[in-house]
């Protein structure tokens, strides 16, 4: 029972992630979208360890890639939206529409 | 037993927080505040200006709920003592950087953003030094980590340990050099737009945190409630008195720099300095 | 306890993009983050749940930082709705959601929850140093290539010239003027209006 109920939180974060993530014209929001979908993940994955893998140390490991996954999103978006903005001092991702210079 | 470690940890917060009033003369106006009329400003965060200091509070208390008060009891016994406490430094510098954004004023906003400026880095060096005093006691654990200090307290084992740690105590209180939200050359950051009861209430939760933070460096550097004839929360409340007194004598000694050149010092130095005490502490644990 | 924080994570999550303000958004996922720490704390998983708690904290922080940096309104306390393919992201948002919990109702979950009393911590330590050392120290190295990288990103001075070498700042309108700073201001004026072209 606990771990359908934390499933179905999870599936929920990750859906409105999704949603946030796609719907989102600013930088800044989108990344907050797909910090919401790994947050979904995490929850999953610490679920699934707690109730059904009988203390396998590797559920935890996994966990513990999810945050390393996360850390590494977060630092890598944002080198990016800093490139993009000196590039084009843009914020949104309507005004990046070209790859070119 | 738990009732009365709660009775322990409230009671410790709350003499501690009047100890350190008297300590800091600065803070004795305290009582002179309630009467004044409360400022307004456009457009607030109402929750968060009417709440921040009750989470620093808050945060305060469970700082020193993890603190052993005897030898192997504290309120809450976790695995992860320390890591409990990183999360509520890291909190602290949202609830500073909240209590100023939430006036929606200039000054309260530059107080805000120069601290969340400073305060993230000073979580690197913060949690360097505590990983290091983990280390020998192969445990995340205040308690054990308390055990570990028998012999020889972690203070003396790891010397870089504390001078750090209490860089990060006068950032955690905003006090002296490391306060980059409350000082004065920005007319008192954070809290400028606060009056009446609402700025001593901010006060009182700095004044808590310094008695929640040096309870944690007496336990992690300084052996907690380890010492000889006198009962554990004796020697505790001694530790933690002393170290708040150094604290805030340090607070009122050293000058402030501008925050670029101490954001250069934290990065340059400090950090390059908590992870040589960590490789230390790491090789001299193996 | 679990189901009010599973509810409230996911209540904050939604209110991320509900809100009004980025600095709301970013600490409502902050709020998000914590409650599903404090799960993770109930599901006896006290490292990790913890660990969530202080990394989420710095990272909304950082988030909060570069707002400052990108936003037009920095305080943030203005009304803002910003989505594009609104439909279409709703539409994906709820389709995830309906495929996942079906799945998740529809299948037999096992059930062979953590021993009690077992050092679940130590146990962590133990695979990360042990076992999986290699899984370990690959994310470490990863962490290590992504500071380097993103300094690189983010850095102004280049092999090629500084970065925002010729930098023009996006249409307001197709095919219209410029919207903000132009390449010959230099930067450091604030809001330069270009009206009357």
């Amino acid at each position: 029972m606990t771990l359908t109920i934390v499933l179905l939180a999870a599936a929920a974060l990750i859906g409105i992630g999704l949603y946030g993530a796609l719907s989102q014209q600013s930088f800044v929001m989108l990344m907050m979208g797909l910090e919401l979908m790994l947050n979904g993940a995490l929850l999953a994955v610490v679920g699934f360890w707690s109730q059904s893998l009988g203390g396998m140390p590797e559920g935890q490991l996994m966990a513990i890639i999810v945050m390393a996954v996360m850390a590494v999103e977060m630092a890598i978006g944002f080198a990016l939206i800093v490139a993009v903005y000196r590039k084009r001092q843009a914020d949104m991702t309507e005004s990046i529409g070209t790859l070119k210079q | 037993m738990t009732a009365l470690l709660v009775l322990a940890v409230l009671a410790t917060l709350l003499g501690g927080t009047v100890l350190a009033a008297l300590m800091d003369r600065a803070a004795l106006p305290l009582a002179a505040l309630l009467t004044r009329q409360r400022v307004e400003t456009e457009a607030p965060d109402r929750m968060n200006r009417d709440l921040s200091s009750a989470w620093y509070l808050a945060l305060a208390a469970i700082g020193l709920s993890v603190v052993p008060f005897a030898p192997g009891l504290a309120l809450i016994d976790s695995p992860v003592g320390i890591v409990i406490w990183g999360s509520c430094e890291a909190l602290v510098v949202v609830t500073v950087f909240l209590h100023g954004w939430s006036p929606n004023a200039p000054f309260p906003l530059i107080g805000a953003y120069r601290y969340a400026a400073i305060g993230l880095p000073i979580m690197l060096p913060s949690m360097f030094v505590l990983i290091a005093a983990a280390l020998p006691a192969e445990s995340l654990s205040l308690i054990d980590i308390v055990e570990s200090q028998r012999e020889i307290w972690n203070v003396l084992r790891q010397p870089l340990g504390l001078p750090l740690f209490l860089v990060v105590a006068l950032a955690m209180t905003l006090r002296g050099p490391m306060d980059y939200a409350d000082a004065a050359d920005i007319a008192t950051g954070t809290s400028a737009e606060e009056s009446g009861a609402a700025r001593a209430l901010w006060q009182v939760a700095r004044l808590a945190m310094l008695v929640s933070i040096s309870a944690i460096a007496a336990t992690v550097f300084l052996g907690g409630p380890l010492g000889p004839v006198l009962p554990g929360p004796v020697w505790l409340w001694l530790k933690t008195a002393a170290l708040m007194a150094l604290t805030v004598w340090i607070g009122n000694r050293v000058a402030r720099t501008t925050p670029d050149r101490m954001l250069t010092i934290l990065w340059v130095v400090l950090l390059p300095l908590s992870f040589l005490g960590l490789i230390i502490a790491g090789v001299m644990a193996l | 306890m679990i189901a009010l924080l599973a509810l409230f994570a996911v209540w904050t999550g939604w209110r991320v993009f509900r809100v009004d303000s980025m600095v709301r958004a970013s600490f409502a996922l902050m709020l998000s983050f914590v409650s599903v720490g404090a799960i993770g704390v109930l599901l006896s998983a006290p490292y990790i749940g913890v660990a969530t708690v202080f990394m989420m904290a710095v990272e909304m922080m950082v988030m909060a930082i570069f707002m400052v940096m990108f936003m037009m309104n920095p305080a943030g306390l203005n009304p803002m709705v910003m989505v594009h393919q609104h439909r279409l992201s709703i539409a994906a948002g709820v389709l995830a959601f309906v495929g996942l919990s079906a799945a998740i109702l529809l299948s037999p979950l096992p059930s062979d929850p953590v021993p009690e009393g077992s050092d679940v911590v130590a146990q962590l330590g133990h695979e990360l140093l042990g076992p999986s050392m290699l899984v370990f120290e690959t994310a470490g190295v990863t962490l290590l290539a992504t500071m380097v990288g993103a300094v690189i990103l983010s850095s102004r001075q280049g092999w090629f010239g500084a970065a925002d070498h010729g930098s023009r700042p996006p249409d307001l309108t197709a095919g219209g003027d410029p919207a903000g700073r132009q390449p010959g201001d230099g930067g450091g004026h604030g809001h330069h209006h270009h009206g009357g072209h």
